[in-house]
């Protein structure tokens, strides 16, 4: 049973998993990424 | 008279002239400058001046020193007095990298991961928990050990101050980076993992779980990701055998209801014997002439010996294939999605990472092969227990023309279901064995010359030590550095000949450091390495003794200078990076250029493999930026955000069309010969516009890229399992991230959807 499943109510402060490539890698959520990642990530623009 | 002295930390110890005499000896015959008798005299003199400074008080260390380098000099030891000095500074350098030391274990051991930038250097390895931790404070006194003793002071500085980047400096003594698994080769007779022997798998089931291990044993004995070249025509093995089983099963079972009968399973065994003896082959996939003429032979006997008319052996025959085909596709399945579960959830490294790992697939053309790479990609579709999608392994779909890249082509259809299953999984990337670098080295009908992409994007092809092997299996890349090319711009102040001095002498100071590395992973034995060398991963280490030294069949790998910050230097030394011009694209392009001929020149010259790479920024993005921030101050375009741009990518917050940056980018793909990756970013709707998709994928293989990847959002909300872009508000669900959903909504989103998480212990 994983912490998230023992809380009374469901979903109270469960983020959303926001997984993104870096570096060839995906990361399953930008938690872990450090700084420069992090705001390498905020400007990428969509390329159309 | 002095009687006692105080050291650094403070402590007042009992004073001993010999000390002195001795440091100052060694001194002297470092440089050759004198013998004991001459120390003492020194010694003599340095102690009447001490007498004269402090008279019976208590001298500082550092004092002492001082005065033992004035008195080298005044006696005319110049080189002595030099080799003094150095050697102190040297002590200072130790003694403050124990303190910073301690104060990084203090990081470690106190400060929440979310808080500490250092801990979240490497984003696979979770700094809040134990084994991570422990592997941190390890890395960190490697580090401290290595730049002490291992680097010379001229490397210790550059990368110390951030002229160049030594990756993973913490395993400077100990290993290589990454190997490209032969699996096949591996598993043929079996092999051992160092706790037992494992025999050769005999279904597709065994083969997949002994991938997944090999992959984790290797990724103990280096310090870079593992991948398997091969593992389409890997894993077709176990399914042909997983095939010839379940013929003779179902065989055996149709016979048994037809006949109402116990046990016929000599019959059907005599039968697909006596078929295989005939044929040549055992049972096998497939609609071709032999499968045809397999199948009648063993009707025939079938008959023989059941008295079975031939009508209906012929047809319990079909029926058998079928089930078998049935049978066998579903075992695949299973072992493919278990292959991804283990490879997300199983722990290398002291327990603190999942392997990284990647596999590459796309070109057997076998009916077994179709059937692995089919599975896998639909493994890779259904993404995890709870529909999560999987972080590894990277899957690397190999793109070929008259393969599968066109219509017609016998994998065409795989290579349509690989980029539906990209749209939504951000996996398989593609390789494009096409392009011109890539293509030199394919021969039909040999996979090994296929160019495989392991971890984040490293290459290894060809071979400048034994050219009869330019080869993608069972070598890898054995360490790279990387340099800052932004701060050589920046130092070069717009003088371009300036810029291309100082980028030589950077170029070879890593050479000569990449050489020194060398020398020390090249003295180890093959017991170093007990599975990439001692069970024979690693190209022609089959042909070494346990206690061999390893230095020759190392030079199969390559020696890989990378560099950073494309754009940002060229905007550093011409006011517009290669994005906003081609005239800034042909700068760029002769830079790189520039780059790869040292490393072609230095590969001939030293019979080994150096490489240019387009470096993976893992943990180097900003830490360049930083120092130079503080050096320089926020340049415009060149320091003032928090990382540099990647290799030579455009910059990701230029506006460009994909096209555009996809020819952009293609040209760099040539000259970076130990690896290039190149993104385009697609919104969501975008990316699940197939044809967009696809055109994007035909645009790369056209342009001549090596290896691309399309990035788009992938969002999940953990609490209602959908998959696919949420802004604010999850789209299924409503809510927002951190927020509660009642019991009533969760009940009636279960009955609409059925891939709802469930939750035990709350309803």
């Amino acid at each position: 049973m994983s912490a998230m499943q023992k809380q009374s109510v469901v979903g109270k402060d469960v983020p959303f998993e926001r997984i993104r490539r870096i570096t060839g890698y995906l990361v399953g959520t930008m938690d872990k990424w450090n700084d420069a990642k992090k705001a390498e990530e905020r400007d990428r623009v969509k390329h159309l | 008279m002095i009687t006692s002295i105080m050291k650094r930390d403070g402590r007042v110890v009992l004073y001993d002239a010999g000390k002195i005499a001795s440091a100052i000896l060694k001194a002297l015959e470092a440089a050759g400058e004198g013998d004991a008798a001459e120390a003492a005299r020194v010694a003599n003199r340095v102690e009447r001046e001490l007498a004269l400074e402090c008279g019976s008080g208590t001298p500082r260390i550092e004092q002492i020193q001082d005065l033992v380098e004035r008195q080298l000099m005044e006696c005319g030891h110049d080189e002595a007095a030099k080799r003094y000095i150095l050697y102190r500074a040297n002590r200072t350098r130790i003694r403050e990298a124990n303190s910073q030391l301690m104060k990084t274990i203090d990081e470690i051991t106190n400060v929440d991961a979310r808080l500490s930038d250092m801990k979240r250097d490497n984003a696979n390895i979770d700094g809040n928990t134990a084994m991570g931790s422990m592997l941190q404070i390890g890395t960190a006194g490697a580090k401290a050990y290595n730049a002490a003793y291992l680097l010379t002071p001229e490397q210790a500085k550059a990368h110390r101050e951030g002229d160049i980047h030594i990756h993973d400096f913490d395993f400077y003594s100990l290993t290589t980076t990454c190997t490209q698994i032969d699996i096949l080769r591996l598993f043929h007779g079996g092999f051992s993992t160092g706790h037992g022997f494992l025999r050769e798998p005999n279904s597709i089931g065994s083969y997949a779980a002994l991938a997944a291990i090999a992959i984790q044993s290797n990724q103990n004995d280096q310090h870079g990701g593992q991948s398997i070249p091969n593992f389409d025509y890997g894993m077709a093995e176990g399914v042909a055998k997983t095939f010839a089983k379940a013929y003779v099963t179902k065989l055996t079972e149709s016979v048994e209801d037809i006949l109402d009968s116990e046990d016929e399973s000599d019959a059907a065994r005599a039968a697909v014997t006596e078929a295989a003896q005939a044929t040549g082959h055992t049972a096998r996939l497939g609609e071709g002439a032999s499968e045809a003429e397999f199948d009648r032979l063993a009707a025939e006997s079938l008959a023989r010996a059941t008295r079975l008319d031939g009508g209906t052996a012929a047809r319990l025959v079909a029926t058998a294939r079928r089930r078998a085909w049935k049978q066998t596709d579903r075992e695949t399945y299973q072992a493919m999605e278990g292959f991804v579960h283990n490879l997300n959830t199983m722990h290398s490294r002291a327990g603190a990472q999942t392997p990284f790992s990647s596999i590459n697939y796309g070109t057997d053309t076998s009916p077994e092969g179709r059937m692995v790479i089919r599975n896998i990609l639909m493994a890779e579709d259904a993404g995890l227990g709870f529909g999560e999608t999987p972080i590894f392994p990277i899957h690397i779909f190999k793109v070929k023309e008259g393969v599968n890249y066109n219509e017609g082509d016998p994998n065409y259809d795989l290579f349509q279901l690989s980029m539906k299953v990209s749209a939504k999984r951000l996996f398989p990337n593609y390789v494009f064995l096409d392009a011109p670098f890539n293509l030199q080295y394919y021969k039909p009908g040999h996979p090994e010359t296929e160019v495989a992409t392991m971890g984040c994007r490293t290459r290894v092809m060809g071979n400048v030590y034994d050219p009869s092997r330019q080869i993608a299996y069972s070598r890898g890349n054995l360490s790279f550095t990387s340099i800052n090319l932004p701060r050589l711009a920046i130092e070069a102040h717009g003088d371009e000949a300036k810029f291309y001095a100082s980028l030589d002498e950077m170029m070879e100071l890593v050479a000569r450091q990449l050489l020194d590395r060398f020398e020390i992973q090249a003295a180890k034995r093959v017991y170093n390495y007990p599975f990439l060398m001692g069970q024979g991963i690693w190209l022609d280490s089959d042909q070494l003794g346990p206690a061999d030294e390893v230095r020759e069949v190392l030079k199969h790998g390559t020696l890989s200078i990378g560099f950073i910050g494309l754009a940002e230097t060229l905007t550093a030394l011409y006011g517009h990076h290669h994005g906003e011009s081609d005239e800034m694209q042909k700068k760029g392009l002769e830079i790189v250029g520039h780059m790869r001929q040292f490393c072609d020149d230095k590969s001939q010259a030293m019979k080994l493999n150096f490489t240019l790479l387009a470096t993976p920024a893992e943990g180097l993005s900003g830490r360049f930026t930083r120092m130079d921030q503080k050096r320089y101050g926020s340049i415009p375009g060149v320091t003032d955000r928090e990382y540099y741009t990647n290799s030579f990518h455009i910059p990701v917050w230029y506006p460009i069309s994909a096209y555009d940056k996809i020819q952009k980018e293609a040209p760099y793909h040539a000259l970076t010969n130990a690896g290039h990756i190149s993104y385009v970013e697609l919104d969501g709707d975008t990316a699940h516009n197939l044809e967009a998709f696809e055109s994007v994928v035909r645009c790369m293989h056209d342009a001549g890229v090596g290896y691309g990847s399309i990035n788009h959002p992938v969002d999940r909300d953990p609490v209602c399992g959908y998959v696919g872009v949420i802004g604010d508000v999850c789209p299924r669900c409503g809510r927002r991230s951190g927020e509660a959903l009642s019991p009533e909504k969760l009940a009636e989103l279960r009955k609409k959807f059925p891939g709802v998480p469930s939750f035990c212990g709350c309803e």
